[in-house]
């Protein structure tokens, strides 16, 4: 905040400074003081229709609002007068006098903010004895998205979202006064690459995602924050995954993908691909080391992987930079890039290094980009410079290891089991079952990058280190793992042994 | 010699259960005139022919309630499911037709392997589908798998 003008304010008797032309609200935010709101977003300029964030400032005869006003020099702001309390309540009890008591059956029960606030400022016993007004409860509005007009408190956030950050304006307020609803215009749903977000932003459960409907309940999530690897933007994510109780003993399941918050790169805000990937960790995933096509129970991959590093071991010195070939792709995280070139180009000498990525796809002008990979630029960054195999020169190959399945995006199936049908030492690295398996003599199950911590480079260069969002499956080791034990078998680790 | 102790010690326990016979049959001769004691007599209900009467708060084997039109009255929140404390309830939610209802359990098991009987469940409903009121209290099974009761077929 260098080279912006700081002001001096007073906030519940402490003298603080925020930059000029913040909101008051923004400016309690920085020092401490949560101001409860329902429809300001950080995002958005102020709408101040919730009135949830009234406070008292000095010389002014009314309660003003936090999220509209902005700071001054000298500004006397008070957030905990009774004056303030009680307008709290009266907001939540005007709010509630609508709101349905869905909580047991709505999913946004234990990050409502409405439930949060009433437990925090409300409290009151209901004093309104007449019947609630009855609304839609389900009113599909595009893309798996169902909004519930009984719950919505018409903080108008959806709206201003389709407006101002997708530029796309679906949804609006129809009707005027206790009539006024959300909808869309004569029908057309809601159709854009960021619905998701409409989900993450409304403060009460008004609209819901079918992916996630009454899949669980909220309190039962654990967070997991990671990068998205759908792309090459590199969005901040949150992996909301559920292991053990109430699922069964040793299940997970990946529940939902939802939005970080990374200034730099994504704000609040993540497309709906990224959300979809919640599938690739769950769905079609190998958790066992397949020998030819039939999964071995009791084979680890360990032991499957001594395997490889004897057949590597038997190409004599100077051949193998002809008869081992590896295709490698930009999922890989930069340590285990960095790795991998130590092993199969430093120490090895190969010079069949070939990458086989996911194909690009368009770019939507916002976030997504068109390389599908998220880690494109730490390719460059670890000294590869990616070509994609050729299948003529692979099957000349003595060994080859393959890492990740997307090889079939380039070539037809028979074209790649035609390649590999030759080739005595086929091995495969791939986290989802796959056509591929059939053709590899071993198939390594792996990490989904949302199993794996390193880090990756976007594609404005910007370097992001992540931590593991989720657990593996048991059995199931990241790339970086099998690196560290190949380069144990070939005798080039020179740092401390490892398990293997 | 050794013989000997053994018949001691032989004596001893009968001499054991005689007196609690007799103390016994003193204690109930009392109440049978009407004098009051502090202590009662021991009664032996000769079960499984006897039955002792469950109390009315006693806690047994679980049910789910339904509602007049006969769908359960569960709307699967999953509140008994977090407050479990022995993690024995496993809930599966569906959608219903009834935008009125919404939510329902397609499943609803409990594990009486690792049910406690706390009737936490039975407190944290909020809509008063589960009680623990069957007076069903023989619940051994000769398999685990018998322990697994699916509530929503009831």
């Amino acid at each position: 905040m260098s080279g912006m003008k700081m002001v001096g304010l007073k906030l519940d008797g402490r003298t603080v400074q925020a930059p000029e032309g913040t909101s008051v609200l923004k400016a309690a935010e920085l020092a401490g003081i949560a101001i409860p709101h329902f429809c300001y977003h950080p995002a958005f300029e102020a709408e101040g229709n919730c009135r949830m964030c009234l406070v008292e400032i000095e010389d002014l005869p009314k309660l003003e609002l936090a999220c509209s006003t902005v700071v001054r020099e000298g500004l006397i702001v008070r957030t905990s007068t009774p004056s303030v309390l009680q307008a709290r309540k009266d907001v939540l009890e005007f709010l509630l006098a609508e709101h349905p008591l869905d909580c047991p059956i709505c999913d946004k029960a234990g990050e409502c903010k409405l439930q949060e606030y009433y437990d925090r400022h409300g409290l009151f016993p209901g004093r309104f004895v007449e019947a609630k007004e009855k609304r839609d409860k389900k009113v599909a509005i595009g893309k798996g998205l169902l909004l519930d007009r009984e719950r919505c408190i018409l903080c108008t956030r959806c709206v201003r979202f389709l407006r101002k950050v997708t530029g796309t304006g679906e949804l609006g307020v129809f009707e005027r006064g206790v009539r006024a609803e959300i909808g869309t215009y004569d029908g057309v749903p809601v159709d854009n690459n960021y619905s998701g977000n409409l989900v993450d932003i409304c403060p009460v459960g008004a609209i819901t995602d079918t992916d996630f409907r009454f899949k669980t309940r909220a309190w039962f999530l654990k967070k997991g924050p990671t990068v998205c690897p759908i792309c090459s933007r590199g969005c901040a994510v949150v992996v909301e995954s559920v292991t053990g109780y109430p699922l069964g003993i040793d299940e997970r399941k990946v529940f939902r993908i939802k939005a970080g918050e990374n200034p730099s790169v994504n704000g609040t805000w993540i497309c709906d691909l990224g959300r979809a990937g919640r599938r690739d960790i769950d769905e079609r995933r190998h958790v066992r080391v397949m020998k030819n096509a039939v999964p071995e129970e009791e084979l680890s991959w360990q032991k499957a992987l001594a395997d490889v590093t004897a057949r590597i071991r038997a190409v004599p010195g100077p051949e193998r930079s002809a008869k081992i070939a590896v295709v490698l792709n930009s999922r890989l995280t930069c340590e285990e890039l960095v790795l991998a070139r130590r092993i199969f180009a430093e120490s090895l000498g190969l010079g069949k290094i070939s990458f086989a990525d996911p194909k690009p796809g368009a770019a939507d002008g916002f976030l997504l980009t068109e390389e599908r990979v998220p880690n494109a630029r730490g390719v460059l960054q670890s000294g590869f410079s990616p070509v994609l195999p050729d299948l003529d020169t692979l099957a000349a190959a003595e060994v080859v290891l393959v890492f990740g399945s997307h090889l079939l995006e380039h070539f037809s199936e028979e074209a790649i089991s035609r390649a590999l049908a030759g080739i005595p030492s086929k091995f495969l690295f791939s986290a989802h079952a796959g056509p591929l398996d059939r053709s590899a003599e071993i198939v390594f199950p792996v990490a989904v990058p949302a199993e794996k911590s390193g880090t990756y480079v976007n594609i404005d260069g910007l370097r992001q280190s992540f931590g593991r969002a989720v657990e593996p499956p048991p059995g199931v080791v990241p790339e970086l793992e099998i690196f560290g034990c190949l380069a144990n078998g070939l005798g080039l680790n020179r740092g401390e042994p490892d398990a293997c | 010699m050794k013989i000997g102790r053994v018949l001691k010690e032989l004596l001893r326990g009968a001499g054991i259960t005689a007196r609690h016979f007799f103390v016994n049959m003193v204690f109930h001769t009392l109440k049978l005139f009407g004098v009051r004691t502090k202590r009662r007599g021991a009664v032996t209900i000769q079960y499984p022919e006897e039955r002792k009467e469950l109390s009315p708060r006693h806690r047994s084997l679980h049910r789910v309630l339904s509602r007049e039109d006969g769908k359960p009255r569960c709307v699967a929140c999953m509140l008994c499911v977090t407050v479990c404390p022995s993690e024995c309830l496993s809930v599966e939610a569906a959608e219903d037709d009834d935008p009125e209802v919404q939510k329902y359990p397609a499943r609803f098991v409990v594990d009486l392997s690792r049910c406690c009987f706390c009737g936490f469940c039975v407190e944290a409903c909020p809509v008063d589908a589960i009680r623990m009121d069957t007076g069903e209290i023989r619940l051994a099974s000769y398999a685990r798998s018998g322990l697994d009761l699916p509530l929503e077929k009831r």
